[in-house]
């Protein structure tokens, strides 16, 4: 209205003109006829009367009421509009002009009302009034004309009602109703609703959003277009079927949405009942079912899986001689499964339940375990638990309980759910396992004896308590073999250390011994032993054991002392029957002795007695006898009678004999020996003991030869193999003084000797003895510092006779058969 | 006894040998040279004069029947006695057949030296 004020003015000074007009005219008549009732003051004063009368019923009448001329001119109100309005009837007569009337109402008030007037036939204008308080509200303003005898309008009678009540519940309804239609229009669901007949005849704005149909086509069955072709006639027949119950129902189906694709929809349907119970309507909607639908299906696998896993789980129970349970603390009876009820050696459905006859179950001494696991599980919410339980025939048995408390809304226990098993020939073998370890610990700490694991790749290593009292290291420490080094011998690191790396690179079992050096300085003798773990495959370790044998080295060292002197007796006593050799070594200084007593009787016997020459022959006599004396010296220890074997001999075994030997002997020479004895290597005949005099005179030589080497590992290697023409070769390696060349055929000479203390006899005895095995022994320089001693022998010895068997060895030692110097 | 005594030489690797053996065939009247070796005896101006050889069997180098057969090569045809340190030496029996006067064991006696030496210078006489 706002928007044309100058044409509201314009009307409103239009219609003020026409009011004043009018009111002029009114006037005018009014004069007029006070002019002729003058006239007629008698009829005047009964109407007067009637109308004071009317006034009366005016002022009674429960509503505003006016009366006005026949021209519209305000005559009469009655008080209770005058009150309503707060206006005197002179103001009201201004009505049009004084905001009585809402200005936007006016325009339409003015031009009813003048055209009535006018007319002369009723109005009725809905409008807003004006009250008192400035308030505007609604009314109903009807006026009648009161007609005379001719029909002529004498008066407008007119009545105010006021509706606002009533306007304002139709404007909340209106609203309501726009406001329900916008709900149904764009709630999520699909609403709809037909005819009695069942044809559609309302769809929600969202239900044909869904489709991509219009209202149009949808309308009547035109919406089945959007039904899946599969679920058409069902759900045709079940419409049909509710229509004829004439009750709710509801069926699913699947609807094609406007991209295409179909979902899965719950349909509902609603009849509506007119006064007499009619159906009317039918009001429904779809629901989209299509999640739920996935679901139902996906959880019909799930329980098809838990039946597959409860079975397993059943089988698990029943094999693993295990079972869950489902305890609640607060109840005064748990009940128990077969299953549990096994675990504790009952027959089915012997337990009652109670709390006493479980505890009951519980072995004594154990019970303060259990009791702690539940408080614990009270606290923390998990138990785990192991105790032992009798059953009703007295056996004991190991449980194994694990569980999780689950608590209340006030915080207290109420379930717990866990897993018991019987864990019995489990405990059993940990105890005997427990058993055995202390049974082993014991024993390693009697015997002096730690073990070991190795793990190569990554050097980490297990020790047991016993090799870490031997090494005297804190048991937390980890130990690699860079760590057991640093307790090694200075002298003996190089031989710890070649052990080592030779093991490391896959060398396999390995042993030795070397010494420890102690904090505080004292020397221990260590043994140590290892074997590759061939039950595991998938790397490099090794199991071994580390020895304290310093009271058997003490004990071993004076027995090595006496093997030494054994070695050489039985070294000698090869020379028994080199007696031939022996003599001849005597016979020279003996001939000279007779030679000279001879010439010394003569020098005496002369005339005159040769005096000087006399002395000078029995001093050179003397002398011879001196010679003589030294060779029975040195050959004193040597006599000994022993017979020759002859038998098959695997060279390496014998080997390995003297190897074991001489280990102390080869130890205390700080000789680091290493042995590559031929795999496949055939045997000899001849007789061991004399072959093993050879290899343990060759080790002794080499050992010998390197006892000066400062400023170099003393590498021995000995090793066998098969050599040319069906023989066996067995050779001595030293990296020691080595030998002149020139002096290679005199170094098997008797009482040929480069040691001050030697005896000489070695060399030659062990050539003899080679020889008579129908082999050769030589002696070669090596290209770097030391040398090789071998020996070489046939396989087989072709033709064995008397005279080619060992026992052979004088002939063959006083022949000069291979032509080397010697001398005879 | 004649004015020029016979020269006996004497060839053995043993010093002591060499020390003694000369002195006493001296004693016993002969002229006597020694030699360490069957080279050195060879080399020398003795072995045209030598009417007697003491030979030892094994020595280095040349041996005492290496020297035997060099000599009777050379068609020098002297004396041998033969001294061995072997008792029983195997060669003995073969030495004999080649030629040599005796072979004798070490130690030998005086005795059983001069009856060699005296078979040996009738041989060469």
């Amino acid at each position: 209205m706002e928007a044309q004020p100058e044409q509201t003015a314009e009307e409103i000074k239009r219609l003020e003109r026409r009011i004043d007009e009018l009111t002029r005219e009114l006037a005018a008549a009014n004069e007029a006829s006070r002019k002729e009732a003058a006239g007629r003051r008698r009829a005047e004063e009964a109407l007067r009367e009637s109308e004071r009368e009317s006034r009366s019923i005016l002022e009674t009448i429960p509503g505003l009421v006016g009366l006005l001329s026949a021209t519209g001119y305000v005559e009469v109100v009655n008080r209770q509009l005058s009150d309503y309005f707060g206006q005197t009837l002179e103001e009201l007569r201004h009505w049009g002009t004084n905001g009585t009337v809402h200005p936007e109402d006016l325009p339409h008030v003015a031009e009813v009302f003048t055209r009535s007037i006018e007319s002369g036939s009723p109005y009725n204008i809905v409008q807003r009034f004006r009250r008192s308080d400035g308030v505007y509200r609604w009314f109903e303003n009807s006026g009648f004309p009161l007609r005379d005898a001719d029909g002529k309008v004498v008066r407008w009678c007119v009545l105010l009602t006021d509706i606002d009540e009533r306007k304002r519940a139709e404007e909340a309804l209106a609203a309501s109703e726009h406001n329900l239609k916008l709900i149904i229009d764009t709630i999520p669901a699909l609403a709809w609703s037909t005819g009695p007949d069942g044809s559609a005849d309302f769809f929600n704005q969202h239900y044909l959003d869904y489709v991509g149909l219009s209202a149009e086509q949808a309308g009547g069955w035109g919406w089945t277009a959007a039904l899946h072709p599969d679920d058409a006639d069902g759900l045709a027949a079940s419409w049909r079927r509710i229509m004829a119950s004439e009750a709710p129902g509801e069926a699913e189906a699947r609807l094609r949405r406007h991209d295409g694709e179909y979902r899965w929809f719950l349909f509902r349907a609603h009849p509506l009942r007119d006064e007499l119970g009619n159906i009317v309507k039918w009001y429904g909607t779809n629901t989209d079912i299509d999640d739920w639908k996935r679901a139902e299906a996906q959880r019909g696998r799930i329980i098809e899986e838990l039946q597959a896993k409860q079975e397993l789980l059943d089988l698990a129970q029943k094999s693993a001689r295990a079972m869950a349970f489902d305890w609640y603390p607060q109840r005064e009876v748990n009940t128990w499964s077969p299953e549990q009820e096994a675990l504790h050696g009952m027959s089915p459905g012997s337990f009652d339940g109670t709390y006493r006859s479980w505890k009951k179950t519980i072995y004594p001494p154990d019970w303060p375990v259990v009791v702690k696991a539940i408080e614990h599980a009270r606290e923390a919410g998990e138990v785990a638990a192991e105790f032992r339980v009798v059953w009703p025939d007295g056996s004991i048995h190991w449980l194994l309980t694990k569980g999780q408390m689950f608590f209340d809304e006030q915080g207290r226990p109420f379930r717990m759910v866990g897993f018991t098993s019987d864990v019995t020939p489990l405990k059993l073998a940990e105890e005997e396992l427990r058993r055995s370890e202390a049974f082993l610990a014991e024993a390693q700490r009697l015997s002096s004896t730690g073990s070991f694991s190795w793990r190569v790749e990554t050097d980490e290593m297990t020790w047991s308590e016993q090799a870490y009292n031997i090494f005297e290291l804190h048991p937390a420490a980890p130990v690699t073999p860079e760590l057991m080094s640093t307790r090694v011998h200075p002298d003996d690191v190089p031989l710890f250390d070649e052990a080592f790396a030779r093991a490391r690179a896959g060398g396999g079992d390995f042993e030795f011994e070397c010494r420890l050096l102690m904090p505080d300085r004292s020397v221990k003798y260590l043994h140590v032993i290892a074997h590759r773990n061939r039950r595991q495959v998938s790397h490099l370790e090794y199991i071994g054991a580390v020895q304290d044998v310093t009271e058997r080295r003490l004990a071993e060292e004076a027995l090595a002392r006496l093997r030494s002197e054994i070695a050489h007796v039985s070294r000698v006593a090869t020379l028994g029957a080199l007696t031939a050799s022996i003599a001849h070594e005597v016979n020279q200084p003996l001939a000279g002795i007779i030679t000279n007593a001879s010439t010394c009787l003569r020098m005496l016997d002369a005339e005159p007695p040769n005096v000087e020459g006399a002395r000078e022959t029995a001093r050179r006599t003397i002398r011879d006898g001196n010679r003589a004396s030294d060779v029975i010296k040195r050959l004193r220890a040597l006599f000994g009678k022993r017979g020759a074997a002859s038998e098959a001999v695997d060279l390496n075994d014998a080997t390995r004999e003297v190897i074991a030997l001489s280990l102390g002997e080869l130890q205390r020479g700080r000789v680091i020996l290493r042995a590559e004895l031929s795999d496949d290597l055939p045997a000899v005949t001849g007789d061991r003991v004399q072959l093993q005099q050879v290899i343990l005179n060759l080790l002794l030589n080499a050992s010998d030869a390197m006892g000066g080497v400062e400023d170099r590992p003393r590498e021995l290697v000995i090793r066998t193999g098969q050599d040319d023409g069906d023989c066996v070769r067995l050779s001595v390696r030293d990296v020691g003084v080595g030998f002149d060349p020139r002096d290679a055929g005199r170094l098997f000479e008797a009482f040929y000797t480069t040691k001050s203390g030697g005896m000489g006899i070695g060399l030659s005895v062990s050539r003899s003895i080679i020889e008579s095995h129908h082999g050769r022994l030589w002696a070669t320089p090596n290209d770097g510092p030391g040398a090789t001693f071998s020996f070489s022998i046939p396989r087989s010895p072709g033709g064995a006779t008397d005279d080619a068997g060992p026992g052979a060895i004088r002939a063959s030692a006083l022949k000069d058969a291979d032509g080397a110097p010697r001398k005879a | 006894m004649t004015a020029t005594p016979h020269l006996v030489s004497v060839v053995d690797d043993d010093e002591s040998v060499r020390e003694s053996l000369p002195d006493l065939l001296r004693e016993l009247g002969f002229a006597a040279q020694a030699f360490s070796s069957a080279e050195e005896f060879l080399a020398s101006d003795s072995v045209e004069r030598t009417e007697c050889l003491i030979l030892d069997v094994a020595m280095p180098g040349m041996s005492g029947p290496d020297l035997q057969q060099e000599l009777a090569r050379r068609q020098q045809e002297i004396p041998i006695i033969f001294i061995t340190a072997h008792a029983g030496e195997a060669l003995c029996p073969r030495l004999l057949e080649r030629g040599a006067v005796e072979c004798l064991s070490k130690p030998f006696s005086e005795t059983a030296l001069l009856e060699a030496l005296n078979a040996a210078l009738r041989m060469s006489r």
